[in-house]
């Protein structure tokens, strides 16, 4: 049982940070100790954080994750069905388009899109947080690929019952394809969830600072809450962690597809 | 036609406002010059190249991160390659003790490195470890020799599980009749690895070595949390030195420079790997 032994051995290799993440943050105000188990669990450390700026910021990251979801796939849906249950001329140059702009890494022209949101005095507000993400060639390639499946047959049928193309795409697309709208959605949550540079670039202001940012800043004070420290680290995870176990499946498939295709 | 474009405009507008167009205008800066002293600006052409490839902390900043791209890429995907060997063998327990593995990819970069930098302190974890084992205890983040090692667990901490999953996929879209003929012909364990499934995960290791190479290329957060690109620039990564360029040292069109230097570097090798995938196809 040499091969179990090992996967387990590398199983816990990979858990360990996480179980003492979470253990610390089960620990009382002031010791940083290293055993798993704490002596004396207490809340106090998540509650200390829900009083302070940390809810607000995790709050923050909430709206700006669904908005961007909600908004992202609307407009991706969109722009996915244009690519593929209509069928027009230079529809390979837009295609294109949308290939090259997610290409072009997202962080690496952060810096000039900064400069740009400056000038439309978008800094320091919640559209300046979330429009990044609205522009995601990935969600758009994702649908398209789904969307491309469905028969030309049931397009023309819905037609000729007199659907008009919002039709056929609200009624007979959105429905057919929720797996693929999940992933989609999930690709859009995680960007935003996760993002660290551009929230550093463009929004400062303590009302508008996103979780990942208020858990730098933690650490930037003259003296570290650990407890607290840890704790931030446990919620900004399990929450992204609790939707991808939700949608499991959906999220292993789109692995396979933008891996495999 | 027009109902089509109906449907794009949304989507074309914000890929042009929020990806194409700041690029473009990071090219137009990228050629520019603005005096500190007047404020003027003006046209340089390719002068910032220029002072950049004569920069010592930019080529510093080069050589880091082409030595941490040609350690951590291999590293990951072969960590990532081996585990996906081991957590598809059939074994009672084999899937939870794979999800233990793939946990950490729900971790955000920035918490990754809150938690590794307590990890890291003199009084931290891993020295707690080290001490069971009998070894002395070590700098870490403080030196420059184990900095970038120290960036480089984190990173593959929360990689690894990820790349796995994709290496995964594609192993269980190798047909099971490939293994079985090879077990017929006597072939051993190693040799079904070696000449079943490597081949036929060329297109997904293919995927995986580039998504890895780019993702790496972006690397930031943990950096400046974790070791502000010290010590000595042992960590100072092409994102973190366009960063300092653009806001602690000011020059903004220099920096635009380095931006586009990293995107041109980005776009080949993801030209490399469509040329990869279709060459054999």
């Amino acid at each position: 049982m040499l091969r179990r032994t090992l996967a387990a051995l590398v199983g816990l290799a990979f858990a360990l940070p996480l179980l003492w993440a979470l253990s610390s943050s089960l620990r009382g105000t002031g010791n940083l100790g290293n055993s798993l188990i704490p002596a004396d669990p207490t809340l106090a450390n998540y509650l200390a954080l829900l009083t302070g700026g940390f809810g607000r910021a995790i709050a923050n990251s909430l709206l700006v994750a669904l908005a961007t979801v909600l908004i992202g796939l609307a407009i991706s849906a969109a722009a996915a069905f244009g690519l593929s249950a209509i069928r027009f001329k230079g529809q390979a140059v837009v295609f294109g388009l949308v290939v090259l702009s997610f290409l072009i890494p997202f962080d690496a022209i952060a810096i000039p899109l900064a400069t740009l949101f400056r000038d439309w005095n978008l800094q320091n507000t919640y559209a300046g947080l979330i429009l990044p993400g609205l522009g995601h060639g990935l969600a758009i390639f994702l649908l398209r690929q789904f969307f491309l499946a469905i028969p030309a047959e049931l397009v023309e049928a819905a037609r000729i019952d007199g659907l008009g193309w919002f039709g056929v795409f609200a009624r007979l697309y959105l429905p057919l394809s929720r797996p693929a709208l999940v992933s989609a959605g999930l690709t859009l949550f995680i960007f935003q969830w996760q993002a660290y540079v551009w929230p550093l670039l463009i929004g400062t202001d303590t009302a508008h600072q996103l979780g990942p940012i208020a858990l730098a800043n933690m650490r930037g004070q003259f003296t570290i809450d650990y407890g607290q420290l840890f704790a931030g680290s446990v919620v900004l995870t399990v929450i992204p962690l609790a939707i991808i176990l939700r949608f499991q499946r959906q999220f292993t498939q789109s692995i396979a597809t933008t891996g495999l295709k | 036609m027009k109902v089509a474009l109906a449907f794009l405009a949304p989507a074309l507008v914000a890929l042009l406002a929020l990806r194409l167009i700041p690029a473009a205008i990071a090219v137009g800066s990228s050629l520019r010059h603005t005096s500190l002293v007047t404020g003027e600006t003006s046209f340089v052409g390719l002068g910032n190249y220029v002072t950049l490839f004569d920069d010592p902390t930019f080529l510093q900043s080069v050589k880091v991160t082409l030595v941490f791209s040609l350690i951590v890429n291999p590293l990951q995907i072969a960590v990532a390659l081996a585990l996906a060997v081991l957590y598809t063998q059939k074994f009672a327990g084999v899937r939870s003790l794979r999800s233990l593995v793939i946990l950490p990819i729900a971790v955000p970069p920035a918490v990754s490195a809150a938690i590794w930098s307590v990890a890291y302190r003199p009084d931290g974890m891993l020295n707690a470890v080290l001490h069971v084992l009998g070894i002395p205890q070590q700098p870490f983040l403080t030196s420059p020799q184990q900095a970038l090692w120290c960036l480089i667990v984190l990173l593959s901490w929360i990689g690894v599980g990820y790349w796995m999953m994709f290496l995964i996929a594609g192993m269980q879209d190798i047909p099971r009749e490939l293994y079985e003929a090879a077990g017929i012909d006597g072939a051993s364990a190693w040799a079904k690895f070696w000449h079943v499934t490597l081949p036929l995960l060329r297109r997904p290791l293919a995927f995986v070595l580039v998504a890895d190479t780019v993702s790496n290329f972006l690397v930031f957060a943990p950096v400046q949390m974790l070791t502000n690109g010290g010590p000595q620039g042992s960590t100072n990564v092409t994102m973190f030195d366009i960063f300092t360029r653009a806001y602690s040292v000011g020059d903004l069109n220099l920096a635009q420079a380095e931006v586009m230097l990293l995107v041109l570097v980005v776009l080949a090798v993801v030209i490399v790997q469509f040329r990869l995938l279709r060459a054999k196809d």
